[in-house]
């Protein structure tokens, strides 16, 4: 009985065993002409996109010859010396750029990188989680109209309400009393004056209040920059295009050679999630792309720049400090070590970007009095930046004080920032 | 009648709110223009008239250097311009150039770690193997591969020079840093690579060297 359930079992595993290596054997496979392509090609070709040289599917087809092919990619130095009319023309018409030279591939290699680049199939894109703001649109829609029905419903049912007490008064034979008019009635009146006077008072001195502060300020910017695209699923460091923010007082727009520096290859949106402005419009990721190559001249098709035909992009400054204000950057980011988010609110998730703080004097102020400075304590970690405080130094020591705010190191002084 | 005239105003207050849009498209009033929007020039923003006044004297705020002239505290100028199309000579040449700059110590290594994370870690990956968020084994949006400085044979042999030509003029499908990294800075990066391929070779030979190969 034993035996034969081992038997059995021991059949079973070999079973297995082959099925799975047989699929591992083909995965393998497979694997190795992606990966021998990531190695070798991917820097300079991509599948289906001309990069530096051009797309590799469909290559086997261009170039029948197997052989003639394979020794292409070996040593196109020796093809180019044959005079091949083909491969003279593709190199004239990538520009003279001399492809590597790979001698050490074998033919089954070879056929392995062509084979995953025939088979290759870009990744599923496009809108396939639809707006949230549209969603939200619709829904204050649907609230409108419920509200309005409700609405109707209920002064219906008062009408019908003192409609029939009147009736009701009547048949009992109580006389209805001829009631003042609403409009004269001193109650409503004074209730009335009362209720403007206060909302009036608060409108009035939020009005004052707001005069030259833009909080929530969202301008439409030439080109549809998304942060979120970029800095959110991109993860893009906000110190590579502002890097300015590390090194003046001034964050900075970057100049658009920085755009280019991946929009060169990059040259159409295929991201997962569908763009849509603020106001529920839908956004073509790759036309907005492309006004950068309006901007800066250049041809997507020949990668060649020429002299652009539109002056520089206009970009709508959002933040804008008044004149009597001096605010910079670097000491906040780079001495203070302020986040971003702090002062600019969670911009990795903006599409469109907005003034996240109120920018106003009490806003500042009570940033330095709670915010604590990176003082260096007993082991010398933190910044050195504040090391001349001596005084602050020896009574954090002593245990007077735990900890130093803005305040205290002349954050709250006038002509810090105001001079 | 009245009741209609009731029900007519409250419609017309629901259209009103829900015509009102959330998003806030002007800046809003001010108390004093003058202060609040700066007189003088300032970055990035001028009035329609200091703009026609600048351009007029063919003036665009992101101007190059004149020619011939080297920023204060700024390294010598790199001696190898930049090749034309589908050339490589300088390319070459550039290989023969060493750092302009001592190696960093520990302190100012800190600050090149910050400078390659910032601007490099998003194609060439933080572990500096090519695989940084924009590639993501050509998942991501960037169709060409980044180098992989760990595992690329040709890059650990590369030497500084060459690296520093393709940071301040591009390579390939790499644009130029020059906007973004001064020479000084474009040295440390460079030294930080550096580093961290002598790091990778010296605690897994065998492993760095089979990757190398295929």
């Amino acid at each position: 009985m034993t035996s034969h359930r081992l038997i059995a079992k021991n059949t079973l595993l070999l079973f297995f065993f082959l099925i799975t290596s047989a699929f591992v054997g083909t995965t393998l496979f497979a694997q190795d002409g992606k990966k021998l392509f990531q190695d070798n090609c991917a820097q300079c070709h991509n599948p289906i996109k001309v990069v530096t040289g051009p797309a590799l599917k469909g290559a086997t087809d261009r170039i029948p010859d197997a052989k003639l092919l394979h020794s292409w990619v070996r040593n196109n130095a020796a093809v180019l010396a044959t005079g091949n009319k083909y491969f003279n023309d593709l190199r004239a018409q990538y520009g003279g750029t001399a492809m590597n030279l790979f001698p050490t591939l074998t033919d089954g290699e070879i056929d392995a990188i062509f084979k995953y680049a025939n088979s290759y199939q870009p990744p599923t894109t496009g809108p396939e989680t639809p707006g949230a703001s549209a969603a939200e649109s619709d829904n204050s829609l649907l609230y409108g109209i419920l509200t309005i029905i409700l609405a109707v419903i209920m002064l219906t049912l008062l009408q019908i309400n003192s409609n029939l007490k009147r009736l009701s008064d009547e048949k009992e034979g109580i006389p209805s009393v001829d009631a003042v008019p609403f409009y004269r009635n001193k109650v409503y009146i004074t209730g009335l004056v009362l209720v403007l006077f206060v909302v009036g008072g608060y409108v009035l001195v939020q009005g004052a209040v707001g005069l030259g502060r833009s909080q929530g300020y969202q301008p439409q910017q030439p080109i549809f920059y998304s942060h979120k695209v970029h800095a959110g699923i991109n993860q893009i460091s906000c110190l590579y295009c502002h890097g300015n923010a590390w090194e003046s007082r001034h964050a900075a727009i970057p100049s658009l050679n920085v755009c280019m520096n991946c929009h060169a290859a990059i040259n159409e949106y295929s991201g997962k999630e569908k763009l849509y402005r603020e106001d529920g419009t839908d956004v073509d990721g790759t036309a907005e792309i492309q006004k950068i190559y309006a901007y800066t001249g250049y041809d997507p098709k020949t990668q060649r720049y020429s002299t652009p035909s539109q002056p520089p992009v206009e970009w709508v400054k959002i933040h804008n400090l008044p004149d009597y204000v001096y605010f910079n950057h670097s000491q906040h980011v780079r001495a203070g070590k302020v986040q971003c988010q702090t002062c600019h609110g969670p911009i990795q998730q903006m599409n469109e970007v907005k003034q996240f703080a109120p920018l106003s004097m009490g806003w500042c102020i009570n940033c330095h009095r709670t915010t604590k400075v990176d003082f260096p304590d007993s082991t010398n970690a933190g910044n050195k930046f504040y090391s001349v405080y001596t005084r602050f130094h020896n009574e954090l020591k002593s245990g007077e004080m735990d900890s130093v705010t803005v305040e205290k190191i002349g954050g709250t002084e006038c002509q810090k920032c105001h001079y | 009648m009245k009741k209609l005239s009731i029900i007519f105003s409250l419609l017309v207050i629901i259209a009103l709110v829900f015509s009102c849009s959330e998003v806030k498209r002007d800046p809003g009033r001010v108390y004093m223009p003058d202060m609040a929007y700066s007189r003088a020039y300032e970055t990035y923003s001028v009035t329609d008239e200091q703009r026609k006044a600048l351009l007029d004297q063919g003036i665009h705020y992101s101007n190059i250097p004149v020619e011939g002239t080297i920023k204060r505290g700024e390294l010598m100028p790199f001696p190898f311009p930049k090749d034309a199309q589908g050339d490589s000579t300088n390319y070459v040449a550039s290989k023969q150039f060493k750092s302009q700059i001592p190696t960093p110590d520990s302190i100012q290594m800190i600050e090149a770690e910050r400078l390659f994370l910032v601007n490099c870690a998003i194609c060439h990956g933080p572990k500096l193997d090519g695989n940084g968020p924009l590639y993501r084994q050509g998942e991501g949006p960037f169709p060409a591969a980044p180098a992989n400085f760990i595992g690329g044979a040709q890059y650990k042999s590369m030497p500084e020079g060459q690296m520093f030509y393709s940071v301040a003029y591009g390579k390939n499908k790499m644009g130029s840093y020059a906007s973004q990294l001064n020479s000084r800075q474009r040295w440390m990066v460079i030294a930080y690579i550096k580093s961290k391929q002598a790091a990778a070779a010296s605690q897994a030979p065998a492993t760095t060297d089979s990757t190398a190969k295929k």
